[in-house]
């Protein structure tokens, strides 16, 4: 073969592509569809976990301390409030501040149903949470019986105005604002409180015990080596995750203990296999169809390596022009599903690169297979 | 004209459809393959959809009543909102009730002890007295009702999620913080708020309750299952109920349960939008997938095509027997799918602890769906048939 016959299989490949315009078409669009399917179920597979981690990211900490049972975030347990004194005191640590999470049965005052909210309690001093809303609401924190809402918060629960009262607990509590984050998996309806309301809303639980703490380190202190310090200073009623930690923990708890990951890996599964489905179906139609010009070509001396470099490129060239539309696609569903399901469902580079990479497995998957079908393309046979 | 109208009923014999769809064998395989995976594709979306409201409807349906009395301020039936002993005192007074039961249930208060690694798991916890008709509709439950009469026992669902190790294996464990003893267990499920259930007697209910009340006679009651007497009609008696207790209570037949638990799940979860996306792509894929089976093979069959016409068949006949054929190879894809899916609901099922099963209503449904899309494609490929012109083949 010279040189110049080197460049020839794309070409070839292309023609034999685009030489019927329809079917080429409908092939891309069968991919395209698979792709697309691909791009949702890893979108979902991903996007759970993610909506578990979403109030950890928007919160101030380099350590997280918590129970030695802690589940999850919905779940932590609680531990004695004297390890955050304890935990104060050891080299690098800047703060120590508690979380105090409860569910509440929220109710419109007029009646209605008695829905159930999870009510978060911290020091607004602290600033623990990294949300301009919460922030610039202090003063609204401040005021007695008074919460901020989570805008995220389902509409059964009724408007969400400023001013509005509602009955927590059968107290009433007006809402001093709202904010923007996202209930993730904390429940259908989040609230924020100050410490001193969290209390007077759930008497008689005993202060002295928190759910979670937040711990910042001075600048300059190295996270692990921290965690291994409080680790070792601490009795060991706690745990302590540092932030990378914390996300493998909560990955695994939804991916593993959840039917998460089954479902959204099964349906990620199928779809890979249905985009082979229709690859393969496109290439080998196309092969059969041309069997006699390959044939030709076999004839007039072209290897089957070469014919079969042909067939793996007409493969590759579909799944890379159907990717194109199929990522935008998911761009635009991406939206539709963080709009719909509130779950943090984000096209990331990374994601971008593992669903390509997908993609050009199936095509290579799609190619081997339909590579029978030329070896049928015997000169003799065909004339 | 007469002779060829003669000839005609033979021929018309001819499973011609059957014929195209076999005379390739590669072809059909090929062709069954995508169009049984696009199958499948829709199967086990619909299947976790359906696998997801039976989850969630399955404590429901297990309740073994005519008529339920619960809060009327609660928006599902799997959330806390008690009331008090007087309620049922008033259920009393209504004739025609041969039982009226109270159940007890926390989602939220009790914390299991994983014998697996001696940690604590929330559970879902019914409970109600044991010497009493049974509450639930479950075998196992009934039949080991008495075993609950000790102070300390406990049944367990042996289709917990597995971390909380109910299978059976272990004997005791604590729950917040007493031992109890496992003194058998039953079949219901996790569902997507709970990992297990515990069933357990009023008593140890009391006794567990977080804010101990140490006496069942004052526990809030979750739900009161009533049984009528034999003759007595549901209706009536849930008027009779309605006008007896006040209307901060809700009387509801089971079917009327069941709608009001599904209400909830279809209006606020976002599961059943998530599946039905996946079982469209399946759709779409599964129409492309014929569309191109059927438009090549046309494609090659043309001048065939085009002679029939020739000879004289109707063009109605041909449309027919490329929709024939569409359906044929609906059906070839179909079966193994249909067949490779209840192998796939078994594996998926055992571990997600998801009930998955393959109902005549999903089959019917996919079934649908299946050979609605083999017909679409038909359809739209089926007009290069009504254009082939003799004249311009040959």
């Amino acid at each position: 073969m010279t040189l110049a016959g080197l460049s020839a299989p794309p070409r070839l490949a292309w023609r034999i592509l685009t030489h019927e315009k329809g079917r080429a078409l409908l092939a891309t669009a069968g991919v395209f569809i698979a792709i697309l399917l691909v791009f949702i179920e890893l979108g979902f597979f991903v996007a759970v976990p993610q909506g578990g981690m979403l109030v950890y990211d928007h919160l101030r900490f380099d350590l997280l301390l918590c129970s030695k049972d802690y589940a999850f975030q919905a779940e932590p347990w609680q531990f004695p409030r004297a390890r955050l004194t304890e935990a104060a005191k050891i080299a690098g640590v800047a703060q120590a501040t508690p979380l105090f999470f409860a569910g509440a049965k929220w109710q419109e005052p007029r009646g209605g149903y008695r829905l159930d909210a999870f009510v978060i309690g911290f020091d607004p001093a602290a600033r623990p949470y990294a949300v301009a809303d919460i922030e610039r609401q202090q003063a609204a924190l401040a005021r007695p019986a008074t919460m901020l809402v989570d805008d995220a918060t389902r509409s059964i629960f009724g408007p969400l105005n400023p001013g509005t009262e509602v009955l927590l607990n059968n107290f009433k509590v007006t809402i001093g604002g709202d904010y923007t984050l996202g209930t993730g998996f904390l429940g259908m309806g989040v609230a924020l409180v100050d410490e001193a309301n969290f209390f007077r809303l759930f008497a008689p639980r005993p202060a002295d015990m928190v759910n979670l703490g937040l711990i910042s380190l001075a600048p300059g202190t190295d996270p692990a080596k921290a965690a291994a310090a409080l680790a070792k200073a601490l009795p060991d009623d706690v745990q302590i995750f540092t932030r990378e930690t914390l996300k493998q923990h909560e990955d695994k708890y939804w991916t593993t203990r959840t039917s998460v990951g089954l479902i959204f890996g099964s349906g990620l599964i199928i779809s890979f296999i249905v985009g082979i489905m229709v690859l393969y179906q496109t290439l080998a139609t196309q092969i059969t169809r041309h069997l006699p010009e390959f044939a030709t070509l076999k004839a007039i001396g072209y290897s089957h390596s070469y014919l079969a470099a042909i067939v793996v490129i007409e493969a590759a060239m579909i799944v890379l022009v159907a990717f194109v539309p199929a990522a935008a696609a998911a761009w635009a569903i991406y939206a539709q599903l963080r709009a719909a399901t509130l779950l943090p469902v984000a096209l990331t580079p990374a994601r971008l690169a593992a669903v390509l990479v997908i993609t050009l497995i199936m095509s290579a998957a799609s190619a081997f297979m339909s590579l029978s079908n030329l070896r049928r393309a015997d000169p003799a046979d065909v004339f | 004209m007469a002779a060829l109208d003669a000839a005609r009923p033979r021929t018309r014999g001819v499973p011609l459809a059957w014929r195209n769809l076999v005379a390739n064998k590669r072809r059909l395989l090929r062709s069954s393959a995508g169009i049984a995976f696009a199958a499948l594709l829709m199967m086990v979306q619909l299947g976790f959809e359906q696998g997801f409201f039976d989850a969630s409807l399955s404590a429901v349906r297990v309740l073994d009543g005519d008529l339920f009395v619960q809060s009327a301020y609660k928006y599902r039936f799997g959330t806390r909102d008690p009331f008090d002993h007087g309620e049922l005192d008033k259920v009393h007074t209504v004739a025609g009730i041969a039982s009226a039961e109270p159940l007890y249930a926390d989602w939220q208060d009790f914390f299991w002890t994983s014998p697996l690694d001696g940690k604590p798991y929330l559970v879902r916890v019914f409970a109600f007295n044991p010497d009493r008709p049974s509450v639930f509709t479950l075998p196992d439950i009934v039949g080991q009702q008495s075993l609950l009469e000790s102070d300390d026992t406990v049944l367990v669902d042996r289709r917990a999620r597995a971390f909380l190790d109910m299978d059976g294996s272990a004997k005791e464990t604590d729950l917040n913080g007493q031992r109890v003893q496992i003194a058998g267990s039953f079949e219901l499920g996790p569902d997507f708020m709970s990992d297990g259930t515990v069933v357990m007697s009023d008593r140890l209910f009391a006794k567990l309750l977080p804010g101990n009340r140490d006496s069942a006679a004052n526990l809030p009651i979750e739900a009161i299952v009533i049984k009528l007497a034999p003759g007595e009609s549901v209706p009536t008696v849930q008027n009779a109920l309605r006008a007896a207790l006040p209307n901060t209570s809700w009387v509801a037949t089971k079917a009327e349960l069941v709608d009001f638990e599904r209400q909830f799940q279809e209006k606020l979860s976002s599961a059943g939008p998530i599946f039905w996306l996946g079982a469209i792509v399946g759709f779409v894929v599964g129409m492309l997938i014929s569309y191109q089976v059927i438009y090549t093979d046309l494609s090659d069959q043309l001048s065939q095509y085009a002679t029939l016409k020739a000879i004289g068949y109707k063009t109605s006949y041909l449309v027919r027997s490329v929709l024939g054929q569409a359906a044929l190879s609906a059906l070839a894809g179909y079966v193994p799918a249909w067949l490779l899916c209840i192998a796939a609901y078994r594996v998926i099922g055992a571990f997600a602890l998801l009930p998955l099963h393959m109902t005549l209503r999903l089959t019917a449904l996919t079934l649908g769906l299946t050979l609605g899309m083999c017909l679409l494609a038909a359809i739209l490929a089926v007009r290069r048939v009504i254009s082939a012109d003799p004249a311009e083949i040959f």
